[in-house]
Order: structure tokens, then sequence, then C-alpha cells
């Protein structure tokens, strides 16, 4: 009769134990969802700040109306690919489009900015100005939430696949999430605006 | 009109009564095991003789079989005790567990949407006023009903969830009394009393689970070569579930038993807060009026059911209330009222405004048009309406805080835990008057950490540079000396009161870091303290704060059960605190050492054998002191704080930094002491208006 106790608190141990490390997986899970939404708050800032800069750009580049559609159709295609990813923070497929979307968004506005420099005018304006001021701080707390991201993803990674998480991590649906990398934006410079 | 236990009652006393609820508690709990191991043992029993007497009908009855009984006693309780010892294992991770449990999404504290945008602002303020630190907010999206919830065990680790209902139907008012009622349940103590519960009550609902788990294998499994033994364990399993479900009968009870006063408690202590009984009173009368009610519909609530603002148990759906305009004046009693875990509705709703009638208003989820068109006009209104009420009830004398506080340490301990309209009103004010730059810095991660290192910034040009120099070495390229000057130049430009209310802003973003980042910023917060070599004792009490806040959040470590019920175990802990803290308060070694004296016998500590200490350096030893005193019983709480507040002031009268010092120490032993108002007197009688002349320290 002993044997059949020990035997049934081997088994309600080794159910709560499952269940921990079940629990744990979930919670990592919820940490790296969250983080996602910190990225989406500031990713919003950007696609906000975007279409000023245009209005603004467009006064004076009046020449330049392709680089601007262009830059104006990268940003919606990345706030399309970002609405995308928020609904499945961490899904490869999503994360991918996103990043790609990205890139190509900060590959037209290189763009736009070396066009820039050849209207002094431009560079001058105030408006302008602030409004790079802002895209250069909002593209640093993209960096900065992108790392608390690329942080808690690492970390449910590494949960999913060391053990003993690994042998219930796939059975329970849990996947290795996505890393949200940003190849890093050519040399582009804010044009520091002199007033001398 | 409210319960007299708020009046005679103080903070300690109630979470005294929490504590006491919890024994009572596991009382019920025992004695509920005890009753279900019977329950099982009698099935047992009867099956095992059942089965029996098919192969010899002579067998008489044997009621009492040792071996059966043993291994039944055994096994249930090894079930119930793992059953309640996982459950509590797993919610000892603080309030957010609970609250994605429901299904919650946490709101971003930068949320610019308006609706999410007003709610922060309420709990901001409410946290504010009663001194506690700003809890993170989820939203139950996928719940239409109105209802709310505050979980987790201290203050400190507090969150609050609200459903979608209750964002987007109720007015300002009606949130801020809603808001009101979880701040108390946290200020009581209630939640720590709410998530034992659902621990301990976890073990019970096992059994049924097992019933379950029972009835469909054996229903399922094809095997018929054993008939007698499926059977039998069918026949097992389902005396298991219909025992489990018997648990869960007592479950009930035991819940209402334990919280259904603490809920009228919370409803009264809301009520005293606002004043004005029409926003917690507005709330309940739309959940009546409601079609959801106050309905969750995520099936995990049931558990938790006791932690919630209402029962979830009106709507449509529900049989045991009739909806609209045909409500009798009388609160209907149905079967099962004494199971519920909440007062019943109407109840409520007359002990707050008595000239209810009974009729609901007719209640309608707003359609997302009206949503839409409605938001910017009724917050720029409500938003003017609340600043115009707050400055209406403020505290007379907007002048600039007064130098010196007077304050007898008993009547200081009045206060805590107290919220107070005119509390309310100051919050409200104060949080105006930040610059807006600096509140919408603070609710933001990356920048939430630029407005802490300005706090930390020294005085001293020299130890400034030195700082300087290391915010500048940082590799984040957010963190710069340029970023935290411009932070200390808005600061500035705030009372010096603002500091800690601006520490507990901080803290929703602060907790949104990753792992990494948030040991990097402790990090660089300790090497700026240690520039100047010489840590000030409020830096250090700052730092205290954020480690007390954020480093459970962090490193998940639990809080400890651990409850020290008496101080002798304490002394030196005690004597660390009390000397560092008359030091600071007064001028010179001799008035210090009387200070501390005089400390001693406030905590009556002559058998104590407490001793001055001299000064030392650093303050490992002081940290890991109030740690220590931190798992204090309540009572023993106050005590300790009323020699702390006569060890730093003079003459029953405190500065305005000693104030705040006060209340630094106050936070890092989880006891929320609102904000010193302008004007205000914790003493019996009047001293003498002497405003211009009063020195910024008192000459002995």
């Amino acid at each position: 009769m002993t044997s059949a106790l020990i035997f049934l608190v081997v088994v309600v141990v080794f159910i709560a134990w499952v269940a921990s490390m079940y629990n744990k997986l979930v919670s990592l899970r919820n940490r790296f969802k969250n983080a996602f939404a910190q990225i989406d708050v500031q990713l919003k800032r950007r696609y906000d700040l975007i279409p000023n800069l245009v209005e603004t750009a467009k006064g004076y580049m009046k020449h330049e109306r392709e680089t601007l559609e262009a830059v104006v159709n990268a940003r919606n295609q990345a706030a399309a690919a970002s609405k995308q990813a928020a609904e499945n923070p961490g899904d490869p497929d999503s994360m991918k489009g996103l990043m790609g979307a990205e890139t190509a968004l900060t590959g037209t506005l290189g763009r736009m900015f070396a066009l820039m420099e050849s209207y002094p005018d431009l560079k001058a304006n105030q408006n302008m100005a602030q409004l790079m001021e802002e895209l250069t701080t909002t593209e640093n707390k993209i960096a900065f939430s992108r790392q608390a991201y690329n942080d808690s993803v690492m970390g449910y990674n590494t949960r999913c696949s060391v053990f003993p998480s690994v042998i219930i991590a796939n059975s329970m649906g849990f996947n290795q999430a996505e890393l949200f990398e940003i190849e890093a934006p050519a040399e582009r410079e804010a044009p520091k605006v002199s007033f001398s | 009109m409210a319960a007299p236990s708020t009046h005679t009652m103080d903070f300690f006393e109630r979470q005294d009564q929490a504590r006491r609820s919890t024994r009572r508690l596991i009382a019920y709990f025992m004695l509920a095991v005890i009753l279900i191991i019977l329950s099982i043992y009698i099935a047992g029993i009867t099956i095992f003789f059942g089965f029996n007497v098919n192969a010899d009908p002579e067998l008489p009855f044997q009621w009492w079989n040792p071996d059966l009984f043993l291994w039944i006693t055994g096994a249930t309780l090894c079930v119930v005790v793992i059953g309640s010892l996982y459950k509590i294992f797993a919610l000892s991770k603080g309030g957010e567990v609970v609250a994605r449990w429901l299904g919650g999404r946490l709101i971003d504290s930068s949320t610019s949407d308006p609706q999410e945008r007003r709610l922060l602002n309420v709990v901001e303020e409410m946290a504010i006023a009663s001194g506690t630190p700003v809890p993170s907010v989820f939203l139950l999206e996928e719940e239409k009903s109105i209802n709310a919830f505050a979980a987790g065990f201290t203050p400190a680790d507090a969150v609050i969830g609200v459903t979608r209902g209750t964002l987007q139907i109720l007015s300002r008012d009606e949130l801020q009394g809603v808001i009101a009622h979880e701040f108390s349940h946290i200020l009581n103590g209630d939640m720590r009393l709410n998530i034992r519960l659902i621990g301990v009550l976890n073990g019970i609902l096992v059994i049924a689970m097992i019933g379950y788990v029972i009835l469909s294998g054996t229903r399922t499994s094809s095997s018929r070569k054993n008939g007698g033994g499926a059977a039998a364990i069918l026949a097992f399993g389902a005396a298991l579930l219909v025992i489990g479900y018997v648990g869960v009968f007592f479950g009930k009870l035991i819940k209402s038993a334990v919280s259904r006063q603490r809920e009228f408690l919370a409803d009264a202590s809301a009520v005293q807060f606002t004043r004005d009984p029409d926003g917690i009173a507005g709330a309940l009368k739309k959940i009546g009026g409601l079609a959801h009610g106050s309905r969750i519909q995520n099936p995990k609530a049931e558990e938790m059911s006791h932690l919630f603002f209402s029962d979830g148990k009106h709507g449509k759906a529900s049989p045991f209330l009739s909806m609209r305009n045909r409500k009798p004046p009388v609160q209907t009693h149905s079967a099962f009222s004494f199971m519920a875990t909440h007062p019943p509705l109407e109840m409520r709703i007359q002990r707050i405004d008595p000239s209810f009638d009974g009729t609901f208003p007719a209640v309608h989820f707003p359609s997302k048009k009206a949503l839409e068109t409605r938001d910017p006009k009724e917050l720029a209104a409500s938003a003017a309406q609340t600043a115009a009420k707050s400055a209406a009830s403020a505290p007379s004398g907007g002048a600039p805080a007064v130098p010196l506080i007077p304050m007898i340490p008993q009547q200081m301990t009045q206060l805590f835990g107290k919220l107070t309209e005119a509390h309310l009103a100051y919050a409200t004010l104060l949080l105006a008057g930040l610059p807006s730059r600096l509140t919408a810095r603070v609710r933001e991660p990356a920048s939430a950490r630029i407005i802490i290192f300005a706090l930390l910034l020294s005085h001293d040009s020299k130890t400034r540079r030195a700082q300087f120099q290391l915010l500048n070495e940082s590799k984040d390229p957010l963190v710069s000396s340029e970023a935290t000057l411009e932070a200390s130049t808005l600061i500035d430009r705030c009372p010096p009161e603002a500091r800690l209310p601006l520490i507990d802003l901080a803290l929703p973003a602060l907790r949104t870091l990753s792992l990494s980042q948030y040991q990097d910023f402790t990090g660089l917060v300790e090497e700026l303290m240690k520039a100047d070599q010489k840590i000030d004792l409020f830096e250090f009490t700052l730092q205290h704060i954020l480690r007390r806040h954020l480093d459970p959040h962090f490193n998940q470590t639990r809080p400890s059960a651990a409850r020290y019920g008496s101080l002798t175990p304490l002394t030196h802990e005690i004597s660390l605190l009390l000397s560092r803290l008359a030091r600071a308060g007064q001028d010179g070694e001799e008035q210090a050492q009387q200070a501390f004296a005089q400390g001693v016998k406030e905590l009556k500590g002559s058998r104590l054998k407490l001793s001055w200490l001299e000064q030392e350096d650093g303050f490992e030893a002081l940290s890991k002191a109030l740690d220590r005193l931190n798992r204090v019983t309540p009572l023993l709480k106050r005590r300790l704080l009323r020699a702390c507040g006569v060890c730093v002031s003079h003459d029953d009268q405190v500065t305005l930094r000693e104030g705040e010092l006060l209340r630094a120490i106050a936070d890092a032993l989880d006891c929320p002491m609102p904000p010193f108002l302008p004007g205000q007197t914790l003493r019996s009688a009047e001293i003498p208006n002497s405003k211009s002349q009063i020195p910024n320290k008192i000459q002995h």
C-alpha cells in the first residue's frame, strides 16, 4: 500500500512539475509579446512623423516627386506589415515581413535625406529640423525597445530549447520566436543645422 | 453610512485583520479537507463493500477498514496539499500572473488612446494621493461587462485590471469610484488574502478534476475485459467528481465567509475617499443596468470571482436578476446568496445611496461610432470639471509648501493607507503642475531611466562632472549628460515633494525593461550614487525604493512569507535604522543621541536593548535591515514607524526633507504614507501661523 501511495505522490508531483514548466513558458512568451507592443508604439510614432516630413519636404524638393512618393509608399507598407506583426508577435513570417518593410523604408528615407543635401533652404527650415530631431529620437527609442524585445525573445527561445522544458515545448505549441533585427542603417546622418 | 470599522481601525489594524482572516481561512480549509476525506472514505468503503458482497453475500458490512482509511487519507492529503502549494507557488510571482491568466493585456504607460489615457491618469492620481507605487494596469479586452480587480501581494507588486466595458462605459467619476475601491483592497491587505484563497481552494478543486479525468478516461477506454474492476473505477471516479463538487461548494462557502465583509469595507473606504458617492454608486448602478452586467466570460474567472469588483452574476444570462425597471425595491434573496462572494448589488448601492429605489438605468454599450466622436469632447469637458473641482477643494494656501510640518507620531500613523479627497485633489494638482515634457518622459522606459539619473545628480560640481562622465560613457545613445541635464532642469521647476511621486510614476515604464536593460540600469544607478563617495540618506532611500519595487519583478523573487511576530530578533536592525534617522534629522551628535533615546522610548523598547550605533559608511547594512524589518507584522510596523517619526522630528515638527525621508522609509516597509499637504497639521492643536519667520530648521 505504501508503494501505491508513493506512486501517487510521484505522479502528482510530476504533473505539477510539467504544469510549472508550461506556465514558465507561457510567461516568457507573454513577456516578449509585451515587449513587441512597446516596439509597436514607437513604430507608430515613426509612421506618423513621416507624412509630416514628406509634406514639409515637398514644398522645397519640387522635382523629386519620385523619391518622395517612394517614401510614402514604403511607409504605408511598413505600417501594414507592423499591424500584421502586432497580431502575431514573434511569428517568423510576420516578423520577416516587418523587417523587410522597415529596411525598405529606411532605404527610401536614406535616399531622401541624401537628396536633401542639395537643398540648403530645406535643411535650414526650422520645422524640418525639429521633425528630423524627433525622427532620430524615435529611431533611438525603436532601437531601445527592439533590444528589450530581442532580450526577451532570447530568454524564451533558450527556455524552449533547454532541458527539461524542451520535452514539452514543441508538443504544447511553443515554437521558436523570431528576433527583430534591422540591418544597420546606411550611414545616414541627421543633417546638422547650424545657425552661424 | 460608512461601516464603523473604517473609523476606528487604521491602516495597520486593517492589515492585521486581513492577516487574521487568513488564519480563519486555513481553519475552514482544514475542516473542509477533513470532511472531504470522510466523504471519500464512505464512498470508498461502500463501493468496496458493494463489490465484495457480490462475491460473498454473507459478508457483514464493515465500516472500519483501517488500510483503506489510511490510504484514502494519505492520497487525499497529498493531492490537496500539492494542488494548493502548486497554485500558491504559481501565483506567488505577483499580480501580473493573475492578470494574464484572466486574459489581460498590459496597457502601455505612454498610451495615446484617450480612454486608456484617462484610466491611467485616474490610477496615477490615486497612487500619488495614497503614496503607493503606480501599479501596472491590465485591460481585459474580451470582456464587455463592467468589472475590475486588484491582485498582488503587496502594494509594491499590485496590478489593477479593468474590463473593456469599464473603460468605455463609465464616466471619469465612476472610474474613480471603481479604482478607489480597488485601491482600498490594496491598502487593506486584501490581495494577499485573496491570492491565498485561490491557492488554497485549488487543492480542493483538484479532487474534482481527478474525478473528471477518471470518468472521461474510463468512458473512452475500450477495454471490457475487467468488467467488475472497470465499473469500480468508474464508480469511484464518479464519486470523486461528486465529492470534488462538494469540495467546490465548501470552497465557495469559505470564499464568501472571508471576502464578503471585505467588499463592504472596500466600498466604504472608497466612498469615504471620494466623499461624493455618485462615483461608485453610479458604477454599481450601471452594472445593474447593463445587459452584460459584470459577467466575465473567461472561465478562469470563477475561481477568482472574489477578486472582482462585482460578482459577475448580473446580466442577461443570470437567472437571479430580473432586468431593468421591473426590479422590486427590495433586494432579492436567491437560494444561493449565502455563497456569494459579494454582497448583493442592491444592498451595496443602498448602503452608499439610501435614496436608491431599485431601478437601474438602461445602459447600452456605446457603438463604435459613438466612441470615436465622443471621446475628445467628453474628455476635455471632464478634465476641465475635475480640475475645477480639485482647485475648489484643494487645501487652502496655494503658497509653496510650508517648510515645517507639525507632527505627532501617533497622529502621523493615522494617515497611513488612507485615501482622502484632499489628498486626491492635491495629487491631481501636483500631476497637472508637472511639465508635460516631464510626464511624457517618465512614462516611457528609455527616458524614465534618465529621470531617475537626473534625480541622483549631485549639487556639488565636482561630483556632477564625474557623474556626467559616467553617463557619457554609456553605450546607449539615449543616455547622455545632456539628456540628463535637461531632465534635471525640468525637475528643478517642480516642487521638492514631486521627487517621490516622480519615482512612483516611473515604475510602470521601468517594469517593461528587459532583464539585461534593467541590470545595466541598476548598475549605472549604483555608480552614480557612488560618485560622490558619500551617499546622502535620501539618495539611498531612492535607490532602495527602486530596488524594492523593481527587483521582485525582474528576479521574480517571491515575497517571503516568514513573519516576525516580535521585535526581539531585530534589535540590531532597529538600532541601525533609528541611529541613522536620528543623525539625519538632527544637527550634532548630542542632539542625535537624544533623538535616538526618544525614539527608543516611543518604541517602548527598553527591554529590547537598543544601542546607539556609530556612523558607518555604506548603506548595505541598512538596506538589509530594511528588508528584514519589512517582514514584521503590521502592528509592530506601526510602532516602528512612530519611533522613526520621533527620531527625525524636533519639537514635534519635521522639515519637508525629513518628511520625505519618512515617507521613503515607510515605502520601504510597504506602508504607503500619503504626501504631506500644504498647510497640513498633524497635531491636535494648531500652531500659530507664522509663515514668514519660520527658518528652515528649528534652532534648539
